[in-house]
């Protein structure tokens, strides 16, 4: 697949095209070819642009309340060119209530005030690469980790009063942890021991004493996953990959994300395709 | 030492005498101004060393510390709220409503149609009648817009820039209307289309005709309109379009350094067109470099006019500027957060003297503003002038080190701006190529690197989110607007004196292809004749040709 076209328009008589030039530009440095046609566009002038150059999407900025009136008219525009397939998103200054009506008349998605330019991206990429979009959801809970001053103290409880089996007790030296994993269906419950001053369970455990430390997701293709999320804006503690217990590969994502509830995604082994 | 100790004696001496004549015309709001512990406050602070002279008292070259000698001592700024939105009857009764609350000056926002020169009923005009301002097709619309509003009373501040000239020419045939002549009338049009072509984009003409129509207004004014402000050089705009405040003032002051010439070459004096000169600028959030901005910006004005020009007039050397809160800062996230910024902007703005000030609304990142925003707006300024007692004494930052070494780094590196756009041979050449633009754009998108990496925290956006936002009730234009100033064209098209207005019209086409020939009194025969905008500027556009962006 070549470069993705887009095509930056200023529909209306709205002279601010400051949004329109910086989206012009981020999108070029994710590679993207961009045309802008500059001001005071008519829907008609748009759609005839876009099928000239033959783009694969359109983005309309408008900040002057035309918007209503403007964008649906770019959509009948490119249907009597018979060029409905490419989709066109918006942007600008446009009031949240106005965009059930935009999306209905065929708008495909209203970036408003304050989105970031690689969220954009990362939509546009999608919305034209299908292979981008094929990351599946998280399938199950792979384990709940559990923090504690000492595993063996606690370890009978798991054990011998809720008749769990351990699967197995090893130290992850690179996170300074001791753990223990214990089957639960086809979760686990992860108990987690610091074995150094200054691993992040050991600070946790300082701060906030023994308990429910994480959840973490079964996934695929973390990597790719991680480099989308990134690109949506979505705080990561570990942005690549790394090895976490029985070879599996993990990351953190910042608490922030999620309410402060942390979430770890984890790829085993059996996930990563053939190896 | 000694040396310098007579010649401040002297300047201050200057002050003293100029703040008696002063007070005898514009008496201080207070005897005795005191803090809420009785400290007695003094009219100025300052020292006499040897800054006093790069800084000039206040009302005193080079202006550094204000343009009057007593500024908000004796009368706060105007409070002056950007408004209009539908049709010229709504826009009336929310300016009434803004007088009653106690504003001072009018300040007309049109929709884009009219600011490009196009009738409601144009094929261009479609979806945007009445939605960022007033519609005003024609005198008719323009009488509605000021009914019973005393125009030797109140000054009126249009933002119009392309067909400025048909807007002041309306103006001027209400006035005449209501009885009040030409020569009375105060206010300000926007005028300045050097920047359109940089940052607003509501630009008709190509350059040359645009600054020919300028230089027209100029000497019209100067000789039938003298309280008219005639132009309002705007950096506002370079500044909502990405710049610096470095640039913000650089590429004003150069643009301004344009209409000068241009109408010295058009063969005008300088002090008879120089008093009128006003200027508008941004206040946004970085607060020190905000006031020192407006005092650098000053100071640079009044050399260039006096040393450079060689003006005579004082009043020539003194930059008055109109000062509107920053729009681009403004959040669409919680948008409450934003009377905060606005009330930090503001007072930067009072803080570096400002003539007058617009506040923005909290929701304006969302639509046009509700009219509960527009107070909140109004009373924060309300606020600052009555209670915050920062308007007691002149210019209090003054003698700061970090204002004044702020001020001095800003004006240095204004003028290596002013220096290269010279070289490029000046700010119309400047922007024929493009270098502005490029400058802004570089800058604007720097800023949103800098936000999406969180570099730059903006509270709600970047940081400090929450998870669900409220909708607020925001404004709505009534799409009904578009069809009902449709009809009242075709109206007015039968009712008014056909012949009349295309005599008015062929008048004006002959003139415009006289280089010489002043425009106005053509515009405003025609205006009188109930000419609409669109006819006047497709009369012009077929002999100026139109400007079509870079």
């Amino acid at each position: 697949m070549g470069k993705i076209r887009v095509l930056i328009a200023k529909p209306g008589l709205d002279g601010h095209d400051r949004g329109a030039l910086v989206i012009s530009q981020a999108l070029r440095d994710h590679g993207m070819e961009v045309i802008y046609t500059g001001l005071r566009q008519t829907p008609a002038q748009i759609a005839q642009a876009a099928v000239q150059e033959d783009v694969d999407v359109i983005g309309l900025s408008s900040l002057s309340g035309a918007h209503k009136s403007l964008f649906p008219k770019v959509i009948d525009a490119l249907a009597e060119r018979n060029a409905s397939d490419i989709p066109v998103v918006g942007g600008g200054v446009i009031p949240g209530e106005d965009i059930p009506f935009l999306l209905e008349k065929g708008i495909k998605k209203v970036f408003t005030s304050g989105s970031s330019t690689e969220a954009l991206a990362s939509y546009i990429k999608q919305l034209i690469d299908p292979k981008e979009k094929k990351l599946e959801s998280p399938t199950k809970i792979a384990h709940i980790g559990i923090a504690v001053n000492n595993i063996d103290e606690v370890l009978s409880f798991y054990t011998d009063s809720l008749g769990l089996k351990v699967e197995g007790v090893e130290e992850v030296s690179s996170e300074g942890v001791k753990v223990a994993f214990l089957k639960i269906g086809e979760s686990r419950i992860e108990l987690l021991e610091p074995i150094e001053e200054t691993s992040a369970i050991k600070r946790f455990l300082d701060r906030k004493g023994e308990g429910i430390h994480h959840i973490a997701l079964e996934v695929d293709e973390l990597e790719e996953r991680l480099s989308r999320l990134k690109s949506e804006g979505i705080p990561l503690i570990n942005e690549e990959p790394k090895t976490g217990a029985h070879n599996s590969q993990v990351a953190f994502l910042h608490p922030k994300a999620a309410n402060g509830v942390l979430f770890e995604l984890c790829q085993h082994q059996e996930n990563r395709g053939a190896e | 030492m000694d040396k310098n100790y007579d010649r401040n004696w002297k300047q201050e001496q200057e002050w003293r005498d100029s703040v008696d004549r002063t007070i005898k015309r514009f008496p201080e709001r207070k005897d005795t101004f005191t803090t809420s512990s009785n400290i007695e406050v003094d009219r100025l602070y300052y020292s006499r060393d040897k800054n006093a002279e790069k800084l000039g008292f206040p009302g005193q070259y080079p202006f550094t510390r204000g343009i009057q000698p007593t500024m908000y001592r004796s009368r706060f700024w105007t409070m002056r709220q950007y408004a209009g939105f539908g049709s010229a009857k709504e826009t009336n009764k929310r300016f009434r409503y803004l007088l009653e609350q106690g504003q001072t000056g009018l300040s007309v926002a049109f929709d884009l149609p009219t600011q490009i020169g196009y009738d409601s009923d144009d094929d261009m005009a479609e979806g945007e009648v009445g939605k960022v301002g007033v519609a005003i097709d024609s005198l008719q619309d323009m009488e509605q817009l000021l009914d019973q509003i005393p125009l030797d009373q109140v000054s009126t501040s249009m933002t119009i820039n392309a067909p400025a000239s048909v807007l002041l020419c309306m103006y001027i045939a209400v006035g005449e209307k209501q009885g009040v002549p030409m020569e009375k009338l105060t206010g300000t049009i926007q005028n300045d289309i050097l920047k359109e072509y940089i940052a607003r984009g509501t630009y008709i003409f190509p350059p040359k005709p645009s600054m020919r129509l300028i230089t027209n207004i100029f000497e019209y004014c100067a000789e039938h309109v003298p309280k008219f402000n005639t132009i309002s050089i705007s950096g506002y705009h370079i500044r909502e379009a990405g710049s610096t405040a470095v640039q913000e003032v650089a590429f004003t002051i150069a643009n301004g350094m344009a209409y000068v010439d241009a109408a010295l070459e058009s063969g005008l004096d300088i002090d008879a067109f120089a008093p009128r000169l006003a200027f508008f600028f941004n206040a946004h959030n970085n607060f020190f470099e905000e006031v020192a901005k407006f005092r650098a910006a000053r100071r640079i004005w009044a050399r260039i006019m006096k040393e450079h020009y060689e003006a005579k007039n004082p009043k020539s050397w003194k930059l008055r500027f109109h000062t509107q809160t920053g729009g681009s800062t403004l959040t669409a996230q919680q948008p409450d957060n934003n009377i905060v910024r606005v009330t930090l902007q503001a007072l930067a703005a009072v803080m570096g003297g400002t003539q007058s000030l617009h506040t923005n609304s909290r929701d304006e990142a969302l639509a046009l503003p509700t009219e509960e925003s527009a107070r909140i707006a109004l009373r924060t300024q309300q606020i600052i002038a009555h209670e915050s007692g920062v308007a007691d004494t002149v210019d209090p930052f003054g003698g700061s080190y970090y204002v004044e070494e702020l001020t001095d780094r800003i004006e240095t590196e204004v003028e290596d701006y002013l220096e290269r756009i010279q070289v490029i041979g000046g700010a119309v050449q400047a922007v024929e190529e493009g270098f502005m633009q490029r400058e802004i754009h570089q800058n604007a998108y720097e800023t949103q690197k800098r936000i999406e990496a969180n570099e730059e925290i903006i509270v709600g956006l970047n940081q400090f989110q929450l998870d669900e936002e409220v909708n607020p009730d925001l404004l709505k234009v009534d799409e009904k607007l578009e069809q009902e100033q449709k009809q009242s064209i075709k109206d007015l098209k039968q009712k008014r004196e056909h012949q009349a207005v295309q005599e008015k019209l062929e008048a004006l086409r002959k003139a415009s292809l006289q280089g010489e020939t002043n425009l106005i009194p053509f515009i405003l025969d025609a205006v009188k004749a109930y000419a609409t905008i669109g006819e006047i500027c497709n009369v012009l556009r077929n002999e100026f040709g139109e400007y079509t962006g870079m």
